[in-house]
């Protein structure tokens, strides 16, 4: 026979100040690693949901990144126009086009500095996103001219981002005409026309050429095809793989110090909750002696002291995460180390987050209740009885 | 103050003791390696010299200076000296851990940076041969590289002609007395690479980074600086010059909010922790009340009464302190070894050491205060009729 789960409720009660300071305890330990793992998800989610698998990226071979590759003007126009794997627009053009990319320096709107990622864009660029990319505030960069549409996370973190304002590079300066916003990486650069964008910087060679690709195909086989071919070699990934392979560092990072934190304070909270309990048993030795008495035999009660460690555990992962939901959408930035450039994401508390941080709570009970739970079980009923 | 019955009070629940003080041990090593890792950010800030700028392009920090800015700095009065850092992005046998590597002036690196000391193989030797190189003592131990050592390195950014690897030969180890100066980097010859990519043997950008500049003895680096970007306001780069100190500064603004993150961490590890000891100083005190009230009638004073108390958790913390400090000493090597490079300057310095013993304190006082004022105000009556 069991005993009643409401026993155990009842006793949590009666002791209502230590069952709130365990509580608290577990539930900061599961805040700080279900603050970490949201932080990651928001940046994880940032690169990886929105990247496209009908968008295909062309890099110099071997490069890593945007900023590393090098296509140049002459390679890039054989890339758009030569391809039959690349979509046409309604007017039979290859939705193709180049791009050059450079992370600039600028000042943030607090203090210091930062690396903002700034694109030269043709006006293909736009078909090939589509109404991915909406202009929120004034209007698109009109091509072949000295104007620049920002990404709105800019417009809150970097000086010179207001509509109106002028951004200087190097010595020419570019007037912001738009503001525009975009699921993913690209709501955190400035985007100017690309051959003004190239010779402001003194960049002749273009970093990368993108494509709408025809549906269905073999983005594996067309890879291959594009690395060996004679002409113009180049490293061929799905805009999705590409951002993916973006967030390698930063990602591990946030990971290895999430689980790292985690474990070492959930030991001490382990510890903690273990010291409790077991304070709470001594309390209640004559209970104890009165349930093994009345014949409950000792694997019941050890699952009844288990049972209310993992209310405890329980209790503790609920405040956690109440705890980490105001952070919920908070955006933060921090610089993407694959691309020395900062990118702006925000806290995000996801059901995988919770589902983490439940079980992370419940093992602490677990761990945490195992120990008071045998000793119970163990007691001597005329012992325990004894004690008062 | 009775000093037997503080340890035997201590002693008396064993397992409670121990758990109590690993867990504070735990928390107090977390906060030093939290507080070590946010100290260590800005170690290169704090050590920078003021008699050192580095000239840097205004805009962009991917975008190199062009070499012939090297004499026309050379010519600013107040500069002593000067060498290019260029940034050389290889990877050694695709082996895993990264470190930097960066084309010098081979003759001047040593004068500039006088904090280097070479410990094996000379200096001579560098500056004699062209492929030659200086690699730092962390770097040489963790590598197991002598004098002498071949070091083929593969370079994204350079790649060479042949297809095959850079050869650099080591022909001294260095260590650094400051954290300015980093041990586990790889310095070689400009000239080396800079001819090959003249030369066609290598492919790459051909400009020089930044410039690293020695003031002359009582130089205004305020009028330096001025005169260096004055020159090259209108273009072809324009330049930002910076003191040692701003320039390292760059780089830990670019963490954006994480040093912030991990004090936020550190503090609800702290809160989380001050919970906990309270919790189980409050048993104690509960469980001590007969016995505060047989001290009271022997006629010991109320202050001595509640010294036993606080006596205790100040007893237990200090504990706590000392176990997690001393976990902290024991793993600072291996972490900074695994750290490395990324966060250079790794240390448990004893200013870290001292705050934490004194948090531990903070949080023995905090915790002991609830149950020492209890005990002061006890009636001795009411105390002999407790039951626990």
């Amino acid at each position: 026979m069991f005993v009643p789960l409401s026993y155990n409720l009842k006793s949590l009660l009666v002791r209502r100040a230590s069952t709130a300071l365990t509580v608290v305890s577990i539930g900061a330990t599961v805040a700080v690693l279900a603050g970490v793992l949201s932080l990651q998800q928001g940046f994880e989610t940032l690169f990886k949901e929105t990247g496209r698998a009908d968008v295909a990226v062309f890099l110099r071979p071997g490069a890593g990144s945007e900023g590393e590759s090098g296509i140049s003007r002459e390679k890039a126009d054989v890339l758009k126009k030569s391809l039959a794997e690349i979509a046409l627009n309604a007017a039979g053009l290859p939705l193709a086009s180049a791009e050059s990319y450079l992370a600039v320096r600028m000042r943030k709107l607090d203090s210091g500095e930062t690396n903002v990622p700034i694109r030269g864009v043709e006006p293909m660029t736009f078909e090939i996103f589509g109404d991915q990319i909406r202009v929120t505030a004034g209007q698109r960069l009109r091509p072949g001219t000295d104007e620049v549409i920002v990404g709105r996370k800019l417009t809150r973190r970097v000086r010179g981002c207001q509509l109106g304002e002028v951004i200087t590079l190097n010595t020419t300066p570019f007037r912001v005409v738009g503001v525009f916003d975009c699921e993913g990486p690209f709501s955190s650069e400035i985007w100017g026309d690309l051959d003004r964008i190239a010779d402001a910087l003194e960049r002749p060679v273009y970093n990368r050429v993108i494509a709408r690709l025809k549906p269905g195909l073999d983005v594996q086989a067309f890879a291959e095809r594009m690395a060996d071919h004679k002409d113009v070699p180049v490293k061929v990934q799905t805009e999705r793989a590409y951002l993916a392979d973006q967030t390698g560092a930063l990602s591990i990072t946030l990971r290895v110090i999430g689980v790292f934190l985690a474990t070492i304070m959930g030991v001490a909270a382990v510890f903690t909750s273990t010291n409790t309990m077991l304070a709470a048993l001594a309390a209640r030795s004559h209970e104890i002696g009165i349930l093994l008495s009345v014949g409950f035999r000792p694997i019941p009660v050890f699952l009844s002291f288990m049972s209310e460690a993992l209310v405890l555990g329980l209790f503790g992962g609920v405040l956690g995460i109440l705890i980490t939901l105001p952070l919920s959408g908070v955006e933060t930035g921090t610089t993407n180390w694959n691309t020395f450039t900062e990118v702006a994401f925000a806290f995000r508390v996801t059901p995988q987050v919770m589902k983490s941080a439940i079980l992370f709570a419940l093992i602490l009970g677990l761990f945490g209740g195992a120990l008071p739970a045998w000793r119970a079980a163990r007691m001597d009923p005329v012992e325990a009885l004894r004690r008062r | 103050m009775p000093l037997r019955l503080i340890f035997r009070n201590l002693l008396k629940h064993k397992l409670r003791f121990v758990l109590t003080v690993a867990a504070l041990g735990m928390a107090v090593f977390l906060v030093c390696v939290l507080r070590s890792l946010v100290v260590a950010l800005d170690a290169g800030v704090r050590a920078a010299k003021s008699d050192r700028l580095v000239v840097q392009s205004a805009v962009s920090l991917f975008v190199d200076l062009p070499l012939s800015y090297e004499t026309k700095i050379g010519s600013v009065d107040g500069v002593r000296t000067l060498t290019q850092f260029k940034y050389f992005g290889g990877t050694y046998q695709e082996e895993p851990g990264y470190f930097a590597q960066f084309g010098v002036d081979a003759g001047r690196l040593l004068e500039i940076y006088d904090e280097m000391e070479i410990v094996d193989g000379s200096q001579e030797e560098f500056a004699r041969h062209r492929t030659h190189c200086l690699i730092g003592k962390v770097l040489a131990e963790g590598r197991g590289w002598k004098v002498g050592q071949r070091v083929p390195l593969v370079s994204d950014m350079f790649p060479r002609a042949d297809g095959g690897p850079w050869e650099f030969t080591v022909a001294g180890i260095y260590r650094s007395r400051s954290s300015t100066v980093d041990e586990s980097t790889l310095f070689f010859h400009f000239d080396y690479l800079f001819e090959s990519v003249e030369s066609g043997s290598a492919e790459g950008p051909n400009g020089a980074g930044v410039y690293a500049v020695l003031l002359e003895p009582g130089a205004d680096p305020v009028a330096v600086m001025r005169d260096i970007d004055a020159m090259f306001q209108n273009g072809p780069q324009r330049v930002q010059t910076t003191t040692e100190a701003e320039f390292n500064a760059q780089f830990v603004t670019m963490m954006g909010n994480v040093p912030f993150f991990l004090s936020m961490i550190g503090g609800g590890v702290l809160a989380a922790i001050l919970l906990a000891v309270v919790n189980t100083m409050m048993l104690a005190g509960r469980e001590q009340t007969r016995d505060a009230g047989v001290l009271k009638s022997l006629g010991f004073t109320d202050g001595a009464v509640s010294g036993v108390l606080l006596t205790q958790s100040l007893i237990v913390c200090l504990l706590g302190g000392l176990l997690g400090v001393a976990a902290a000493l024991a793993v600072s090597e291996p972490l900074a070894a695994v750290l490395g490079p990324n966060v250079a300057g790794f240390a448990l310095t004893s200013e870290v050491i001292l705050q934490a013993l004194l948090i531990s304190l903070a949080l023995g006082l905090l915790a002991g205060l609830g149950p020492a004022v209890r005990a002061r105000r006890l009636e001795v009556v009411e105390a002999l009729r407790a039951e626990v």
